[in-house]
């Protein structure tokens, strides 16, 4: 009973902030006194569904970067996050502070130069460009999380399964993989997340051609229609939900954690 | 049969850092053998089973298995199978998966991965776990699987290491019995772990004991007891009484007078031993050789024994494990009869003697 009432009332705290984005996207019209608008309309919604809005393509050039860019962050964190979480070398710590430093640093300080350099290269305003420019804050991201996963990680298990005859591919993929499967998916939400809402580096370098999902929520809000632009808004916010559900799923499987001790 | 032992370790050194963990280690291991690696934690044993397996490589040495040297060989080509204490279940997996892992990765048919993987566990009275979750199973259990998974890829040599410190002691002794029976049944050559003494004497025809790194005696058990190589040695398979004593001629002569008759030949100023079990402890003197006059001054019960606590005139102390019938009073006055094979004698500054191994 006390437990419905703690679950609702987080429920309600978490998503009161949104109703007002909901009524308004459904509005036609909402003036002050009101406490809800008197009258409804779908076009907001339809609106969005057609292409001069653009939203389709935001949508999609949003999800191949941010997907692009999770799995690059992956590739150099896997490692990276490896080596700092269970090796000991010399310069550990300054590695550390390094690799913090993109997310300590406002980028403001240095996209001047990260363009600079991507015009020099021909990057400036291509789709590679920016998906370049998002590792930027989602490579500390990743790093960081994994190296904790694998701070807590038993190496003992991949021995193991090289004794029983696993060649250090098959470890990989058969043993060291499934076992921290959570931290990883953990970290690639947290930077599947970080690139989708991205919006100061995918504007500098997108140059206005790259056109992601906050590009298109910025230019409506700028235009004025409330309705519209808070149609948009929901839209952004949909793969974090459906990434959270999908990832509370997966963390609360018991038998996925087995490997990382007493995480 | 070539003269060339099945399985052979050879100068084999290991250091971390600046600590020597295996120092010039020198095993023959026959084909079917069991023996066990026994020191105090910390002596580099578990180190040794790691380059064994070739999870570390060795600084220096060689390490031949039926003739081939695996000095070069990664942990998957060995034919090693290692167990661990922890046992180590792939907790993504469940019982059968796991046992069936190493089939798995040596690209077996589904199949016959299935039908090996039960049978194995049938060996280990665990048939019908197959679909249980790793975290479904007790210590004692984890511990068959883990086991069967070793075993079912057939190995070469089955490394164990500490596989039973976790287990309380019942399951501990049911496991030994386990173990012994798989390894007579499928002929594997077996090197174990232990700190535990006893443990060593009834898993192995042989052992090696090792300290900081080195080997110190290898030899079986029998010989371990009654004849260690040294004083460390006899401390650490409960010896208690030690006296030194002049040798001469089969007599040891005590600092006290008496005079001690051996059937060991050797010269010189000696460390005497001899296990407090092999103590008779008699109320009157019924012989006249190798017997000295004591005094009572411990007499505490165990259950299955008594340990008596005897002094001689001169001071010199002796521990006798006598039957729990034999009873004495404190301040008593009995004999200690010293039998003269029971007497074992080496000299204190004798070094530490790298044991060559013998064949069985």
């Amino acid at each position: 009973m006390t437990r419905n009432i703690t679950l609702s009332l987080i429920v309600i705290v978490l998503f009161l902030p949104f109703s007002p984005l909901l009524l308004w996207s459904v509005a036609d019209g909402w003036y002050f006194p009101q406490l809800i608008p008197d009258q409804w309309t779908l076009a907001n919604w339809s609106a969005i569904l057609t292409a001069s809005t653009k939203v389709g393509e935001g949508f999609l050039q949003s999800l191949v970067i941010a997907a692009l860019s999770t799995g690059l962050a992956l590739l150099v964190g896997l490692p990276a996050g490896r080596a700092l979480g269970l090796l000991d070398f010399p310069g550990k710590g300054a590695i550390k502070i390094l690799l913090l430093l993109p997310i300590m640093v406002s980028p403001l300080a240095t996209l001047m130069g990260i363009q600079f350099i991507l015009i020099r290269l021909g990057l400036s305003g291509t789709m590679l460009g920016v998906v370049l420019v998002h590792l930027l804050p989602t490579i500390p991201y990743m790093t960081l999380v994994l190296s904790s996963v694998y701070a807590n990680f038993d190496t003992g298990y991949e021995a193991q399964a090289r004794t029983l005859g696993a060649s250090p591919i098959q470890v990989l993929w058969q043993v060291t993989l499934p076992l921290i499967a959570p931290g990883v998916v953990v970290g690639a939400l947290f930077a599947f997340l970080i690139s989708w809402n991205e919006f100061l580096l995918t504007f500098f370098v997108g140059s206005g051609r790259v056109f992601t999902l906050p590009m298109v929520l910025f230019t409506s809000l700028q235009g004025g229609n409330t309705g519209v632009t808070a149609a948009i808004a929901i839209t952004s916010i949909l793969p974090a939900l459906i990434f959270l559900l999908f990832s509370s799923q997966a963390l609360s499987d018991d038998s996925a954690i087995g490997g990382l001790g007493d995480v | 049969m070539s003269n060339t032992p099945y399985f052979s370790i050879q100068q084999l050194t290991k250091s971390f850092r600046k600590t020597l963990a295996a120092s010039d280690v020198w095993l023959d291991i026959q084909q079917g053998e069991r023996l066990s690696l026994l020191g105090p934690s910390g002596c580099g044993k578990s180190t040794v089973l790691k380059l064994i397996a070739g999870i570390l490589r060795p600084d220096r040495g060689e390490i031949f298995l039926a003739n081939r040297l695996l000095n070069r060989v990664p942990p998957e080509q060995r034919e090693i199978a290692l167990v661990l204490q922890k046992g180590l279940l792939f907790p993504h997996l469940n019982v059968g998966e796991n046992v069936a892992f190493g089939l798995k990765m040596r690209g077996i048919s589904r199949a016959e991965q299935e039908t090996r993987a039960l049978a194995m566990l049938e060996q280990v009275q665990l048939g019908g776990f197959a679909h249980r979750h790793p975290s479904e199973l007790s210590g004692g259990q984890a511990q068959r699987v883990a086991l069967a998974r070793a075993l079912v890829i057939q190995p070469k040599v089955l490394l164990l290491d500490e596989p039973l410190s976790a287990l309380d002691a019942s399951l501990r002794s049911d496991m030994q019995t386990l173990i012994l029976q798989l390894q007579k049944e499928t002929g594997v050559t077996m090197v174990i772990v232990t700190h535990d003494q006893s443990e060593a004497v009834v898993m192995s025809d042989r052992i090696a004991l090792m300290f900081d790194g080195c080997l110190r005696q290898v030899d079986t058990p029998e010989v371990l007891y009654q004849q260690p190589c040294d004083q460390t040695v006899a401390r650490f398979f409960g010896g208690v009484n030690f006296f030194s004593a002049e040798a001469q001629q089969h007599q040891l002569s005590l600092p006290g007078g008496d005079t001690l008759i051996t059937d060991y030949p050797q010269q010189g100023t000696v460390d005497v031993t001899i296990r407090p079990e092999r103590i008779h402890v008699l109320a009157e003197a019924i012989c006249s050789t190798n017997l000295l006059p004591v005094k009572v001054v411990q007499n505490r019960f165990t259950g299955t024994q008594r340990h008596l606590v005897l002094k001689t005139p001169d001071r010199l102390e002796l521990q006798a494990w006598v039957p729990p019938s034999q009873d004495f009073a404190i301040g008593q006055s009995v004999f200690a009869h010293l039998p003269a094979d029971a007497l074992w004698s080496f000299s204190p500054d004798s070094q530490l003697v790298s044991t060559l191994p013998q064949t069985v």
